[in-house]
């Protein structure tokens, strides 16, 4: 057995060694501490295959014994889930002490994160069902645990069922690649079962990944979980799903698919695009990151697509390149989630609120906290020299040469995605300078949060880690491209550099972009000199500036709102109560409704509902009708025999 | 490192930074000679910076540092913006790169500073301002890609060098993409300007300020800063205008030479667009920009169509 595989088992064990100490309340330090080991190895030895360790165990099979392994694929998924869970759980050691149910959850962490190895790291059919189960239902449990009032249920209950339903297509896929034996020869898929097995793929595992329009679960679950769990679904979970795609239309389906590659375009387009959109008009903090999953979720599949389509048109290079910046937007999609919503926790702890409207001016008051969360907002809304510029560069890079590459469907799809990606970006930014504007800049909006204090000594080190990572993975990305970008199938060999040199590209070298940018930086404030700046009030015709005037979430979003009208459909109410001519009170009410939910979702409900009451009146409770529809089945039968039609 | 690309270097910064305050003094002066005033000189903004470099600066009170840190990040950006602009197709092997996407996250990375200063004085105009200015990109963003695109067709490289390469000469001139790409462009360049129909740079009325709103707290060598920033984003979008979009090509002198007449030549055009177009209502510019994005599909289309010459 290799060192690497030792390594594995000795973390898994570890992991559920941890998960069993949770058990006992006294011990909830001493297992999480376990917990982090057990991870730390795990994603050690996935770190170590994707850096050019031998990969372990064999390859996929259809076998129904449980067989794992680790090979490259695996190996990045398995690190950056370790480079998310360890900073999570090192936010649970002081999150969790005096929540409802700490122990029960503890445990369920460490059940959630084995799971999610469990997924990546299954070579047999039964075992990656298994987990994948596992990684739906556990989660559920986290979140029925930690909350117990009605709407939470509702919310698992919506869960449960949308990714169930879509979940059958992650079956059907699986176990039509089993039964054609297509893990080991892909060429023995027909060109029939190719469709089913793509599409099921798609809705399975699109489903799960958040992908518009299958995503009504995700921001509805994201937010009512406990934050380090949310930082889990969020930053990992989806992309697990995102594995079992990219498994199973780059490595299980026989060559490049056109179409799949331009459904997945469309799809990565809706979704990043209106992800970003429906992000923009909320205002509950958790629940405008768990929409930003989606859209970049849908940044991913833009990736993933655009890697199909270059490789169905014989351009290896460019195919991993695209390969690539898709995985490389996984991790970093994975680091700055984990870290905006471990910062969302250290919020909703201090302040016990996450209404934008009600926070205000906590970088003030939770400046290490606060400083980190910035940094994360920064990241996610692509900004140089951090981690999201990086991967969002390389996918920008992609789908424009997509848009130059010799064919009017193809070229008009990048140019489109180009652009949208584009839009994307900017709409990312206008909703992360509305949350850090309201979080954590101006006056503090009430009192708690005008008294509010940072956060203990272990969330605060778990965000700064993640805000450090953030840097890191900005300023250094060309290390890691060769290595993802041979991961690819046909992967391209690239040189090493500290920036992402690439042909056809200007380059962008992070390194010296931002040492550039920071000494330019240094520079114009010493030349400012330290003159000392004149203290005045914000300047309002002269009136004074108060808090209870102050700029709203929906106030700085309304340009947006009024131009995007008949997209959005924003609904408002006005009602102003007149007494005698004079109006004494008028109150406002404005909301966008999410119209996947009521111009999809409802309908589809509906009609389900509608043909259950139908069959029910099957189901009539009475002995006497059930023998009846046995003897009515037996008889048809022996009729079906005597003409023959059974054969 | 051959002499015409030292000197391409030299002009890079000294034009990027000293010359760049000349390019909207210079559409100031054209346009009130079109209105039939005497106006300003061109040099007037060279004077405002003077003046504003001998105040004191303002501390709103209740701000973070991040106010005070706001003027120079977004200066630097622009600082650094402009060693990616090429002059005459060339430019120095700048350790920043030449790449046309590392550019528009620089300006991005500007705005995002700005926008934020404007929350943390919790000013209403400056957020007002803010507001308009972050909705306006998400449409300036989309058509400024497809305009890349574009220009990236011949090419293949969003190498800014080798773009300008790819656009010169005048086979060019006879494919309609080229066409498309110059309106698109020329949209772009209106809206990151702050120039009418979209923006009105002369306002003084609060509310009816989308660029200016956001600097309405800044003084002194702060607004010293965003001042020549906002100098700097006219040198960055009208010299890649000039290098991407309009007629060049020759040896590297005579592509210097035409710069020098293509950039008062396109300032004199923003100042006929400021004085025939009034300020557009602001639900309306969504579908003026997004008629700009049509026609650069259109453009789009009609390369693949022409066989992608």
């Amino acid at each position: 057995m290799s060192a690497v595989a030792v390594v594995a088992l000795a973390g898994s064990g570890l992991l559920a060694a941890g998960g069993l100490a949770a058990l006992r309340a006294r011990l909830l330090g001493a297992a999480l501490s376990l917990q982090v080991a057990g991870i730390s190895l795990l994603g050690g030895s996935g770190a170590a295959v994707v850096l050019g360790a031998a990969p372990v165990g064999s390859g996929f099979t259809g076998a129904v014994e449980p067989t794992f392994g680790i090979d490259g694929l695996s190996g990045f998924f398995l690190a950056s889930l370790a480079l998310v869970a360890v900073p999570a759980l090192v936010f649970a050691h002081g999150y969790l002490p005096g929540s409802a149910g700490a122990s029960a959850v503890a445990a369920l962490t460490a059940a959630f994160i084995g799971s999610l190895a469990g997924v990546v790291a299954a070579r047999d059919i039964i075992s990656f069902l298994g987990f994948w189960e596992l990684m739906t239902l556990v989660p559920a449990a986290a979140i029925l645990v930690s909350h117990r009032e009605e709407r939470a249920r509702r919310t698992v209950f919506v869960y449960l069922a949308v990714t169930h339903l879509g979940g059958v297509g992650v079956w059907v896929a699986m176990l039509a690649l089993a039964r054609y034996g297509a893990f080991a020869d892909p060429g023995a898929l027909g060109q029939d079962a190719q469709l089913l097995v793509a599409l099921a793929a798609l809705v399975g595992f699109g489903t799960k990944a958040g992908l518009m329009p299958f995503h009504s679960w995700l921001p509805r679950a994201h937010p009512v979980a406990p934050s380090h769990v949310s930082a889990l679904m969020s930053g990992m979970m989806i992309k697990v799903a995102l594995y079992g795609l990219v498994r199973v239309s780059f490595e299980w389906l026989p060559e490049p698919t056109l179409w799949l590659g331009l459904v997945l375009l469309g799809l990565g387009l809706l979704s990043s695009l209106g992800g970003v959109l429906y992000a923009l008009v909320q205002h509950d903090l958790k629940r405008l990151l768990a929409f930003h999953s989606i859209e970049n979720v849908g940044i991913i599949a833009l990736g993933l697509g655009a890697s199909l389509l270059f490789a169905h048109e014989g351009e290896a290079l460019w195919a991993s390149v695209a390969f690539a910046a898709a995985l490389l937007h996984t991790l970093n999609h994975a680091v700055f989630k984990a870290l905006l919503f471990l910062g969302a926790g250290a919020f909703d702890r201090a302040v016990h609120e996450l209404d934008l409207d009600r926070l205000g001016g906590l970088l003030r008051r939770m400046p290490w906290t606060g400083a980190a969360f910035a940094v994360g907002a920064a990241a996610i809304a692509g900004l140089p020299p951090l981690n999201g510029f990086a991967s969002e560069w390389l996918t920008l890079q992609t789908l424009l040469h997509l848009a130059g590459l010799g064919s009017l469907g193809i070229g008009v799809a990048g140019g489109l995605a180009t652009a949208g990606l584009g839009a994307t970006v900017a709409l990312a930014v206008y909703c992360f300078v509305k949350v850090v504007g309201l979080v954590l800049l101006g006056p503090p909006r009430s009192r708690e949060v005008a008294e509010a204090v940072e956060a203990p000594l272990s969330m605060r080190a778990a965000v700064v880690f993640l805000a450090g990572l953030c840097v890191l993975l900005g300023v250094l990305p060309g290390l890691l491209l060769p290595r993802l970008a041979g991961l690819a199938p046909d992967g391209a060999s690239l040189p090493t550099h500290g920036g992402l040199e690439l042909p056809g590209t200007g380059a962008l070298p992070a390194p010296a972009l931002a040492v550039t940018l920071i000494l330019l930086t240094g520079a114009l404030l010493l030349a400012r000199g330290r003159r000392a700046a004149a203290p005045a009030p914000a300047w309002a015709c002269g009136q004074l500036v108060e808090p209870a005037l102050s700029w709203t979430s929906a106030g700085f979003t309304k340009p947006l709102r009024l131009m995007l009208e008949a997209v959005l459909r924003p609904e408002r109410t006005v009602t102003a109560r007149i007494e005698g001519g004079v109006v004494q009170e008028i109150a406002y009410e404005g909301e966008v409704p999410h119209l996947f939910d009521t111009k999809l979702y409802r309908p589809v409900v509906r009609i389900a509902s509608a043909g259950a009451a139908q069959a029910r009146r099957l189901q009539s409770g009475s002995l006497r009708a059930y023998v009846l529809y046995l003897l009515a089945l037996v008889l048809a039968l022996l009729v079906l025999v005597r003409t023959g039609a059974l054969g | 490192m051959s002499g015409a690309t030292a000197v391409a270097g030299a002009v890079q910064i000294v034009g990027g930074i000293a010359l760049a305050p000349l390019l909207p003094g210079l559409v100031q002066s054209f346009k009130a000679r079109l209105q039939g005033r005497r106006g300003a000189s061109p040099g007037q903004p060279y004077r405002e910076l003077r003046r504003l470099w001998g105040k004191s600066a303002v501390a709103v009170e209740g701000t973070t540092v991040l106010y005070r840190l706001a003027p120079a990040v977004v200066a630097a950006a622009l600082a650094t913006g402009v060693l990616l602009v090429p002059v005459g197709g060339r430019a120095p092997d700048w350790p920043v790169g030449a790449d046309a996407l590392v550019l528009i996250g620089l300006l991005t990375l500007a705005r995002f500073t700005v926008t934020l200063a404007a929350w943390d004085t919790g000013s209403g105009f400056a957020l007002m301002g803010a507001g308009r200015d972050l909705a306006y990109s998400v449409f300036v963003e989309g058509l400024l890609l497809l305009a890349l695109v574009l220009a990236a067709l011949p090419g293949g490289s969003t190498d800014l060098r080798a773009l300008s390469d790819a656009a010169g000469g005048s086979d060019r001139w006879g494919e309609p993409a080229h066409w498309c790409a110059l309106l698109a462009f020329g949209l772009v360049v209106l809206a990151e300007t702050g120039r009418q129909p979209i923006d009105n740079p002369d306002t003084h009325l609060e509310l009816t300020m989308i660029h200016e709103g956001p600097l309405l707290e800044y003084a002194g060598r702060d607004l010293a800063y965003l001042q020549w920033a906002a100098a700097a984003r006219h040198w960055i979008v009208l010299v890649l205008g000039a290098e991407l979009f309009l007629p060049h090509g020759g040896s590297f002198w005579v592509r210097l030479a035409t710069l020098a007449v293509a950039l008062p030549a396109l300032c004199a055009a923003l100042a006929v667009t400021e004085t025939w177009q009034a300020k557009m209502r602001i639900l309306r510019v969504p579908r003026f920009l997004a008629a700009g994005a049509g026609i650069a599909l259109l453009g789009l289309v009609s390369w693949y169509l022409g066989g992608g010459a």
